[in-house]
C-alpha cells in the first residue's frame, strides 16, 4: 500500500467531509477514493469515517490520527523536494511565480540574477495572481512566489516587505494634472477605476479606506484592469485610476497626449510585495530566488522608503494590548 | 448542503478572511462543517476552557468561588478591559473575576484564575471532555509576551507589517493555544446539556457566556429580540474568533464555532468581525431548515 497516497485521501475526505468534493480535489474518481479509504481503514484496523446516505463524518479515531497524517504528508513533501534537488545535484527544478503586474524589466532581472546564482537549476516561472499562488502553495504545486499584500500569510514564511510607489492616472486637462504632486482630496468629484473586488477583496477595501481616510470618496467605483480599458474610462468617463510609478517611466509618460501620471502627495498609497514560501520548505534554491526577486524589485521598480509608522489606536474589542 | 458551504465560503472570501466553521444542532447532532477539523489558534476563546475547568474544581470542592481575592495594580496581565484597565487595588470574588474574564475578556482576571486552576487542569478538563485537539501551552500574559518578543522594538505598529505577522508564534496553532471548531462546539454542547460539569455549574457557565458585551461578531448575525446569543470571542493580530450558542424560542439550540484569519493587518476591520455573524447565521438557518 502507498501509505502517503492513502493518507492524502484520508486528509482530503476529512477536510471536505464529502467524498465527491474530496475526489474532485484529488483529481480522481469517487469509487477509487472510497476503495482507498476502505483499504486504509483495514490496514490501520481503525474506522476513520461514519458514512450515512447524506454525509461523511470523521470518527473519534479518525480525529486522533488526522494531525499525524497531516504532519507525515508535510514531511514527505519536504523530503521529496529535497531529494529532487539532492538527486539532481544542481540541476533541479524550482517552481516559482510572479504576479501579472510586475514590469518586464523586473522579470528579466530576476531571471538573469537567478541564473547567475544557480546556473544548474531549471526555473519554471509562472504568472499567477496572489490568490492562485496561495492555492498552489497549499496543494504543493509551487515552491516560491512574489505575493501582493494584504493576503492571509498563515503557514508562510516571508522575505522583507517591499513598498512600490503608487500614483494617479488622470486626464491631462484635469486641474489636478497641473500639480507636481496630487493630494487625494484633489480627486474629489472623479470616479475611480479599480480592479474587480473579487480579485483581491482586502486590497480593494484597503485602497478605498485609504482614499476615504485622506479625503477622497469617489462618486462611483468602476471596475476594470486592462490598460486600454482603464485609459478609455479616464478619457471619457470623468474617472481616475491608480498605477505604480514604475509603469510610467518619466520620458514615456509624457508621450501620451491625453492621460498623465502624477505622484500622490505624501505617498498615501503603496503596493506592498514580498517573496513568500511555505513554512519549513525553504532551501538554498528558494533562498536564492527570494534574494534575486527582492534585489530586482529594489533595482528596477520605484520602491518608496518604508512609510513612516502611523499612530495605531487599539480599541477595547481588540482584546490584546502590548 | 453544498450551497450552504458555498455561501459560507463566499462570505469569508468577500470579507477578506480565511474562515473555519463548525455548527452543531445540540439536540439532533446535525452539523455544518466548513473546515471543522483544521487546527486553529484559540486566543481568548480558551477562557471558556478555563471557566469550565474552574467550575469543575468548584464542583469537586477544591475551589470556593466566593473566595475573595486581592489584586494589586502591579504585575497585572495587560489588556484593554476589566481589571487589566483599572488603576487601583481591587478585592473581589473568584466568580466575579470569572464574570470579567467572560464579559469583557479581561486578561488580568483570566491569569488570576489560571494561576489558581493551573494549565494542566485546563488541559485535563478539555481532554476528559474528548476535545483531543484542544491544548493550552501558555498563560494569557505569556501569549502577549511572545507577541512582544516576536514583534521586536517596533511595538504595536509593527503588527501591521505582514513580515512580522508571519513570524508571530502566537498565530501558529502548532506553537500556541489551539483547538478545532468541532472541539469547541463539542464543549459548548456539553455545557448546554449539563454534561461538562454539575448542572448548577453548567448553568453558571451559560449565564456568563450570555453576559458577554460584544455585539459586533456572532451576535450581529442574529438581529432578533427573541433569539438568545451567548458566546466568547478571541482576538489577536489578524485573528478574529467567536464560539457561542444560539437559542430560538421554539427550543432549537445550535453551537457554532467560527475562527478567522484576515488578510489585512489592520486592527480595526468591521467586515471581518461581522462575517462571523453572517456565516453563523447561514449555518444556523441551514440547520433549522433540515
Amino acid at each position: 500500500m502507498d501509505l502517503m497516497r492513502h493518507l492524502e485521501c484520508f486528509v482530503a475526505v476529512a477536510e471536505e467531509s464529502h467524498f465527491g468534493r474530496a475526489a474532485e480535489r484529488l483529481g480522481i474518481a469517487q469509487p477509487p477514493l472510497s476503495q482507498r479509504i476502505q483499504r486504509l481503514e483495514r490496514e490501520l484496523g481503525v474506522r476513520l469515517f461514519e458514512r450515512t446516505s447524506r454525509q461523511v463524518t470523521i470518527t473519534k479515531a479518525g480525529t486522533l490520527l488526522l494531525d499525524e497524517a497531516r504532519e507525515l504528508l508535510a514531511r514527505s513533501e519536504a523530503l521529496m523536494a529535497t531529494a529532487r534537488r539532492v538527486r539532481d545535484g544542481e540541476s533541479g527544478l524550482l517552481r516559482a511565480a510572479l504576479p501579472p503586474d510586475i514590469p518586464g524589466e523586473t522579470v528579466a532581472a530576476i531571471l538573469a540574477d537567478f541564473r547567475q546564482r544557480h546556473a544548474g537549476v531549471e526555473l519554471e516561472l509562472r504568472e499567477l495572481s496572489t490568490t492562485e499562488q496561495l492555492l498552489q502553495f497549499a496543494s504543493h504545486e509551487l515552491d516560491v512566489g512574489l505575493i501582493h499584500h494584504p493576503c492571509d500569510v498563515s503557514g508562510l514564511e516571508l522575505g522583507p516587505v517591499l513598498h512600490r510607489e503608487v500614483g494617479v492616472l488622470l486626464p491631462r486637462d484635469a486641474p489636478a494634472a497641473a500639480l507636481d504632486e496630487v493630494p487625494l482630496t484633489a480627486l474629489t468629484g472623479y470616479d475611480l477605476v479599480l480592479f474587480h473586488r473579487a480579485a483581491a477583496p482586502s486590497l480593494h477595501d484597503d485602497v478605498l479606506t485609504t482614499c476615504a481616510r485622506n479625503g477622497y470618496t469617489p462618486t462611483a467605483v468602476r471596475h476594470g484592469q486592462g490598460a486600454s480599458f482603464v485609459r478609455g474610462l479616464i478619457l471619457s468617463a470623468h474617472a481616475v485610476a491608480f498605477s505604480p510609478r514604475d509603469a510610467h517611466p518619466a520620458g514615456a509618460a509624457d508621450r501620451d497626449p491625453d492621460v498623465v501620471w502624477r505622484p500622490l502627495a505624501g505617498t498615501p498609497l503603496v503596493w506592498r510585495h514580498s517573496v513568500a514560501w511555505p513554512q519549513g520548505r525553504s532551501d538554498t534554491v528558494v533562498g536564492a530566488f527570494a534574494e534575486a526577486a527582492t534585489h530586482a524589485l529594489r533595482n528596477t521598480t520605484a520602491m518608496s522608503a518604508d512609510p513612516p509608522p502611523r499612530p495605531l489606536h487599539l480599541r477595547p474589542a481588540a482584546e490584546y494590548w502590548l | 448542503m453544498t450551497s450552504t458551504l458555498a455561501r459560507i465560503r463566499d462570505a469569508f472570501d468577500a470579507a477578506g478572511v480565511t474562515g473555519r466553521l463548525h455548527a452543531l444542532d445540540i439536540d439532533s447532532g446535525a452539523e455544518i462543517n466548513a473546515g471543522a477539523d483544521l487546527p486553529v489558534v484559540t486566543a481568548s476563546v480558551h477562557k471558556l476552557c478555563l471557566l469550565v475547568a474552574l467550575h469543575q474544581r468548584a464542583a469537586a470542592g477544591h475551589v470556593d468561588l466566593t473566595e475573595q481575592i486581592e489584586c494589586p495594580p502591579a504585575g497585572r496581565t495587560l489588556g484593554p478591559t476589566g481589571l487589566a484597565a483599572m488603576l487601583d487595588p481591587v478585592r473581589m470574588s473568584l466568580r466575579d473575576a470569572a464574570y470579567l474574564m467572560m464579559a469583557v475578556s479581561d486578561n488580568t482576571s483570566a491569569d488570576i484564575l489560571l494561576e489558581r486552576v493551573g494549565l494542566d487542569a485546563v488541559n485535563d478538563t478539555t481532554a476528559r471532555l474528548g476535545l483531543t485537539h484542544t491544548h493550552a501551552v501558555h498563560t494569557f500574559g505569556r501569549i502577549l509576551a511572545t507577541i512582544r518578543q516576536d514583534a521586536g522594538p517596533g511595538g504595536p505598529q509593527a503588527l501591521t507589517d505582514p513580515y512580522v505577522i508571519a513570524r508571530l508564534r502566537a498565530l501558529d496553532p502548532a506553537r500556541t493555544n489551539r483547538s478545532t471548531p468541532r472541539d469547541m462546539t463539542r464543549l459548548l454542547a456539553a455545557v448546554w446539556r449539563d454534561e461538562a460539569c454539575a448542572p448548577e455549574h453548567c448553568a453558571a457557565v451559560r449565564r456568563l457566556l450570555g453576559l458577554q458585551v460584544w455585539p459586533h461578531r456572532m451576535a450581529s448575525g442574529f438581529p432578533f429580540d427573541d433569539v438568545h446569543v451567548a458566546g466568547k470571542t478571541g482576538s489577536l493580530p489578524t485573528v478574529r474568533n467567536e464560539v457561542g450558542v444560539i437559542e430560538y424560542p421554539d427550543g432549537g439550540r445550535y453551537a457554532v464555532a467560527v475562527f478567522t484569519r484576515a488578510a489585512s493587518t489592520a486592527a480595526t476591520l468591521p467586515p471581518a468581525d461581522a462575517v462571523i455573524g453572517t456565516t453563523a447565521r447561514i449555518a444556523v438557518d441551514a440547520l433549522r431548515a433540515l
